[in-house]
């Protein structure tokens, strides 16, 4: 156990609790420039089993308290539907629900989230059926490449239930936090506003 | 028809579900991860590397460095391998962000982690990253294959001497980059002397080529599979040295490996668009006509290459200048390899179309008769005429479109409350096309489906569903029963996705191959069965079925044929180089400016282009908005900022390096031409994806100039530039 982490937590030689990891993985996401290096130099990261709530279906998962819900949905739990772009919070495309709120998974670690309903790209179509947001993007074009295109879906469904998007300029400043460099920004716009109901 | 029909993407679904697997999404058993460790130094050698930390790090496998990563050999610039050495081979350092360890672990953050543990030491000189300080020191670079880098046509001398009116402008454009939303990626998978690869490339071909040429094994031996593509733009072109020393660690770890750039990286691991120096002198006659024009580009190379990408075909090919001299110059600076990057003619277009406003101004004459009154009847270059071109007509029906009659040409005349509004058009053009063909196979099963198989990629231009759509019109077939697949080298080997040659050269591959695809399968039908006797010139193909052009009711079905023949038909080609293509536009920007804080918002674009014969106006359209808001953050907003002293770029990221967002972007209105090329070998459609972004950078400026009176040649035009 990192000695500056059980000065800061109050951890015990017999290693963490759940609780005690999840506080230390929220400090970390606040210090992480600044104390990763000479803090976790040499020492095994604190890890333990979480349960991620995930389109419904529970996960136990074993993660390091610095593994961000980005990469445990990735890497742990072959959810790549959603993508890392940047891994700052500057692109988007890791954008997901937590307790349906919009958030950037890059941003946030996977034990800071537990007990939350993480909703996944993955987890927005019934079966086959899709959402009527994915409709109207694949209707639209409102996509090329595609890689943005999960964040942009699962931010469109939060910017409509936020209530954002009761015109094309309301849309614009409110998805103007998912990057889309083939730029199909119009197509977006267009998809949104229809799958809103205009 | 189908094509020309707005189909929706048939990978659509895929994308708006999650279930396109991108090459970092491809689950591996057992795969490792990599990170790898920058250069601090831009120019100097490695004296001393400590990685016994990084080594010592929990869940660290191996700690690679120039010390003891495998000897490889640097593959061809032929096939895109543009960089003239591979880092990790030699202790030598030639510019910032140039990998020198690569740290391997059973997780990315254990990975990570212990990439901030290695530590290297360095003899660093100082190194030189201002093109300004070095333009005594440019030269003009040995031919390549964008043309020549020194043309003279007729005598300059003399056509300034019969202008009656002289322009000079110099301009300046900075460094860019791609900025694909997707990081480059690499899995590298080894089973004896083989090696796959989930790599995410613009082409196949190039990193197949390369990577067998590294390790000095049989090209069938490398298998690439790239079926997703994040976004390029040039920057997954080539093939960079990451992707190269994930497969050696790959190899000598005996395990999977699986590597993804962080964006950072990204800035100096993928090329950019290089800082350009530009001088026009422009002559012309009151009339209008261009008598004679020199147009210099000094741009950046590293201290390493040369290869340079010549973007001067607009000042060869735009306009009908009787007296011209291109120069394209470089100058070595330490940087990283500079590149391709989506329409690399945007660069000297800008200029060039700038300049040409400027005349307008100067000769009191609409910027777009002054277009017309230069306008290229054939191809410059050479004389012949074009396969078509409908240049004329777009710029009638976009100055209707635009409402440009309305225009009060005086600067700062046009306000909306306390907002300057400005009004300004360009030409767009882009070469398209004149690059070697594309291998297809086309297989007709006994089910009476057809498999269409070719090694190209779907960078996000619609090849998926444009190649479906020719296929199904070339074989009479329904939508749904063709399928395209690409994106495994396995495939016939297929050109780079770039240069706007995809369509001209995949396109005709899957014309010509399904052209005999038909032919065999008519050949079989009018054997025996219902149209048996028949001359083949009488039968048709459509919705699955063969029948006689005098009497439809007459006819076969695709399959009943192929039951019948008993087993599939199959036809591999690859067709003739396609035709270099010329695909041009007009477009038409509007500006508003906030005079107290000089912000430059895009308010309006109008844009029509010819690309010939549109396959499916959906995906063309989305390509057309993409570029003009590619030519928004290239005039407005996008550069890469490096730092003089130390040589590093400073804002290797996506907040400070500033790429357009939605609330940037206005309504854009589209249109097309949408009459087919006869020189097409692709159902008379052109490449075009590059034209959209040329042509809207000026069409800004000029609008920003029009707005203001201030003639801004240095890009962005910032804030602190309109203050």
């Amino acid at each position: 156990m990192p000695l500056l982490w059980v000065k800061l937590h109050g951890m015990t030689q017999d290693g963490p609790t759940r609780r005690d990891v999840l506080k230390a993985g929220a400090t970390a996401a606040a210090i992480t420039p600044v104390l990763t290096q000479p803090v976790l130099a040499g020492a095994a990261a604190p890890s333990g089993a979480i349960t991620l709530l995930v389109n419904g279906e529970r996960h136990q998962v074993e993660v390091e308290a610095r593994v961000t819900l980005l990469d445990a949905l990735r890497e742990r739990l072959a959810l790549t539907g959603t993508k890392k772009g940047c891994d700052r919070g500057e692109c988007g495309a890791c954008t997901v629900l937590a307790d349906g709120k919009r958030i950037k998974s890059c941003l946030t670690l996977a034990v800071m989230q537990e007990g939350r309903e993480i909703t996944t790209i993955e987890g927005l179509a019934e079966g086959d059926e899709l959402h009527p947001m994915q409709a109207a993007f694949l209707k639209h074009d409102a996509f090329q490449c595609g890689i943005c295109t999960p964040g942009q879906i699962m931010s469109a469904v939060a910017c409509v239930a936020e209530g954002h998007a009761g015109s094309d300029q309301e849309v614009r400043d409110w998805m103007s936090g998912n990057l889309c460099r083939c730029s199909c920004y119009p197509n977006i716009v267009d998809a949104i506003r229809e799958a809103a109901g205009r | 028809m189908i094509v020309g029909r707005p189909m929706s993407r048939i990978d659509g679904f895929a994308k708006v579900t999650g279930r396109a697997r991108y090459a970092a999404d491809q689950q591996v058993r057992g795969v490792l991860h990599a990170y790898l460790v920058m250069s601090t130094v831009a120019r100097g050698r490695i004296t001393a590397v400590n990685t016994a930390g990084a080594e010592a790090a929990p869940g660290v496998i191996a700690v690679f460095t120039h010390l003891n990563m495998p000897r490889l050999t640097v593959p061809a610039p032929t096939h895109g391998f543009f960089k003239r050495y591979l880092p990790m081979q030699s202790p030598d350092v030639h510019h910032q962000g140039q990998p020198v360890a690569l740290v391997v672990a059973r997780t990315l953050e254990e990975a990570q982690h212990a990439a901030t543990l290695v530590e290297v030491a360095y003899d660093a000189r100082r190194p030189q990253s201002r093109l300004e300080e070095v333009m005594n020191e440019a030269f003009v670079p040995p031919p390549g294959s964008d043309g020549p880098n020194e043309l003279t046509r007729g005598d300059v001398a003399a056509g300034m001497a019969q202008a009656q009116v002289r322009l000079e402008a110099a301009f300046h454009t900075p460094i860019h980059h791609h900025n694909p939303i997707e990081p480059s990626a690499t899995q590298a998978i080894w089973d004896g002397d083989r090696l796959t690869v989930f790599e995410s490339t613009q082409s196949l071909m190039n990193t197949r080529h390369s990577l067998s040429q590294a390790f000095g094994i049989p090209l069938e031996n490398v298998r690439v599979l790239s079926p997703f593509l994040g976004g390029g733009f040039g920057a997954k072109g080539p093939v960079w040295p990451h992707t190269i020393l994930t497969a050696a660690v790959a190899r000598r770890l005996r395990r999977p490996v699986k590597l993804v750039l962080s964006r950072a990286h990204t800035y100096t691991s993928n090329g950019h668009r290089a800082e350009t120096v530009q001088s026009l002198r422009l002559g012309a006659r009151r009339d209008g006509r261009i008598t004679a024009l020199e147009h210099i580009v000094t741009q950046q190379v590293s201290r390493t290459e040369q290869t340079q990408f010549n973007s001067s075909e607009p000042t060869r090919m735009l306009y009908a200048i009787p007296n011209l001299r291109s120069v394209q110059r470089v100058a070595r600076l330490d940087l990283p390899a500079q590149s391709f990057m989506r329409s690399p003619e945007a660069v000297t277009a800008h200029a060039l179309e700038c300049t040409l406003d400027e005349l307008a101004y100067e000769l009191d004459l609409d910027p777009i008769e002054v277009r017309l009154r230069n306008h290229a009847d054939v191809n410059p270059e050479d004389g012949r005429p074009w396969g078509s071109k409908y240049l004329r007509e777009c710029y009638r029906i976009g100055a209707e479109r635009f409402g440009w009659s309305r225009r009060d040409p005086r600067p700062g005349s046009m306000r909306d409350g306390d907002m300057l509004v400005g009004w300004g058009m360009a030409t767009a053009a882009h070469t398209a096309g004149g690059r070697p063909g594309s291998g297809v196979t086309v297989t007709l099963g006994t089910d009476g489906k057809a498999t269409v198989r070719s090694a190209t990629q779907d960078i996000g231009t619609g090849t998926y569903t444009v190649m479906t759509q020719i296929a199904a019109d070339v074989l009479g077939l329904p939508v749904y029963d063709v399928s395209f697949q690409l994106g495994d080298s396995d495939f016939p080997e297929a050109y780079t996705s770039g240069a706007s040659a995809t369509v001209p050269t995949v396109g005709s591959g899957v014309n010509l191959a399904g052209t005999r695809a038909l032919e065999r399968l008519m050949a079989l039908a009018t054997a025996a069965g219902p149209l048996q006797g028949l001359p083949a010139a009488r039968v048709a193909a459509a919705d699955g079925y063969l029948f006689d052009r005098e009497q439809p009711r007459r006819r076969v079905s695709h399959r009943a044929v192929l039951r019948a023949h008993g087993r599939p038909i199959e036809v591999t080609l690859t067709p003739p180089a396609a035709p270099l293509g010329y695909s041009t536009g007009a477009t038409f920007a509007e500006v508003r400016i906030d005079p107290r804080t000089g912000r430059v918002h895009v308010s309006r674009i109008v844009g029509v282009f010819d690309p010939g014969r549109v396959l499916n106006r959906k995906t063309l359209r989305s390509q057309a908005i993409g570029g003009a808001i590619w030519a928004i953050g290239f005039t407005l907003s996008e550069h890469t900022l490096v730092d003089p002293a130390t040589a590093r770029i400073v804002n290797a990221n996506l907040s400070g390096y500033l790429v357009p967002v939605n609330a940037d972007v206005p309504h854009i209105d589209v249109s097309f031409i949408d009459k087919p090329d006869p020189a097409s070998a692709a159902l008379g459609a052109r490449g075009f994806g590059e034209t959209p972004m040329t042509g809207v950078t000026a069409a800004i400026a000029n609008a920003v100039f029009h707005a203001t009176g201030r003639r801004i040649r240095t890009l962005p035009i910032t804030q602190d530039r309109l203050l």
